[in-house]
């Protein structure tokens, strides 16, 4: 019985992929179809749409097994021996100062807008205390 | 027709197989992506079988892809609450992040001088392996080098995350989250665990919310600059 929900809401899925292949088609955008589909279903979601319990354990089935579905284009570097040459180690060490530069730059200007919006928050909550103590008081 | 069943089977077995000696050993180089791929082509370079024919099998695995990142729809969908909480910090920090990537390949890159089509292989680096390589393969960049660079980004995270964030004196468990979950995804932030479960939560949905971000600012980026 699990397996046959398990397929049927692959179908689901399998709809809204193919709701973002068709979407890319007319209108031409440079946008992978799944993108596409994913925040289709997550609008759906969101709207009430198309209920959890419709994609749930698909969803859960098919992200448990991800890897599996991407290892055979990766395979596909077999056919670039280039990532050996002088141009390749030079992209990879450009992806490892990038990913650094990223980290670090990222981090440190999350960490200002975080104390920022925890001040914002408290001076929110604190004004829905006094209007709530104001209550109290009449 | 027996060839592509005897790829399809024997890729899924290998999978299996390392995905459970994962399970038992957690190393990152242990990684399933990692030792399914070098064993099977390992195999193929030793049978002298070549891409295209081990491919007739693959690409009914491969297909399955579409529908499993239309799936992450579903775990997005159960963070939303963490994610209004932290909104304005999640939203800038992941923008902050692309823009820090993007812009830091592309200017590198330029400067050695590199083929566009490299930089629009590197470009993508950053987000979780399955989007990243369709992102490649939209802007016109080669998808399995793409996947290349996504595991060096993911084990730059992994590996010297915790000195970036001691040298830069990082303690907001949200920040380092939001950082390594948008720089270096799902290898990156397997390493959050050591500092706690928050900033595991928030690294595990900002790698989802900036893959979808990415996704639509990566061509957007070419779009402007290529």
């Amino acid at each position: 019985m699990r397996i046959i929900r398990i397929i049927a809401q692959i179908a689901i899925l399998y709809i809204f992929y193919y709701l973002g292949v068709f979407f890319v088609e007319i209108t031409k955008l440079p946008l992978p179809a799944s993108i596409v589909g994913l925040i289709l279903l997550a609008i759906c979601l969101q709207m009430k749409w198309v209920k959890v319990e419709y994609i749930r354990e698909g969803a859960g089935f098919l992200i448990a097994f991800m890897t599996l579905f991407f290892i055979p284009p990766i395979v596909g570097i077999i056919d670039y021996p280039e990532l050996l040459s002088i141009e390749g180690i030079i992209l990879m060490a450009t992806i490892f100062i990038s990913t650094v530069i990223t980290i670090l730059f990222t981090s440190k200007l999350s960490e200002k807008i975080e104390q920022k919006e925890l001040k914002l928050k408290e001076k929110r909550e604190g004004g829905n205390e006094v209007v709530k103590s104001n209550h109290l008081h009449h | 027709m027996l060839k592509a069943i005897i790829f399809i089977i024997s890729t899924v077995v290998l999978f299996l197989l390392f995905n459970q000696l994962h399970k038992k050993y957690p190393y990152p180089f242990l990684l399933p992506i990692l030792t399914t791929t070098i064993v099977i082509i390992a195999a193929l370079l030793l049978l002298n079988i070549p891409f295209s024919d081990y491919m007739e099998g693959g690409k009914y695995i491969q297909h399955l892809l579409g529908p499993a990142v239309v799936g992450l729809a579903y775990p997005l969908y159960n963070q939303k609450q963490l994610i209004m909480k932290f909104k304005y910090t999640i939203l800038s920090g992941i923008f902050i992040a692309m823009f820090s990537g993007l812009i830091s390949v592309y200017i590198i890159l330029k400067l050695f001088k590199l083929d566009d089509s490299y930089i629009l292989t590197a470009l993508p680096k950053s987000l979780t392996t399955p989007i990243a390589m369709q992102v490649s393969e939209t802007i016109g960049g080669i998808p399995p080098l793409t996947a290349v660079f996504v595991m060096i980004a993911g084990f730059t995270g992994a590996l010297f995350g915790s000195v970036i964030y001691k040298v830069g004196k990082v303690h907001s468990p949200i920040s380092r989250g939001i950082s390594m979950g948008s720089a270096s995804h799902g290898v990156g932030i397997t390493k959050l665990k050591e500092y706690g479960e928050e900033d595991l939560s928030i690294g595990s949905l900002s790698m989802g919310l900036s893959a979808v971000i990415g996704a639509i600012l990566c061509p957007i980026f070419v779009f402007i600059f290529f």
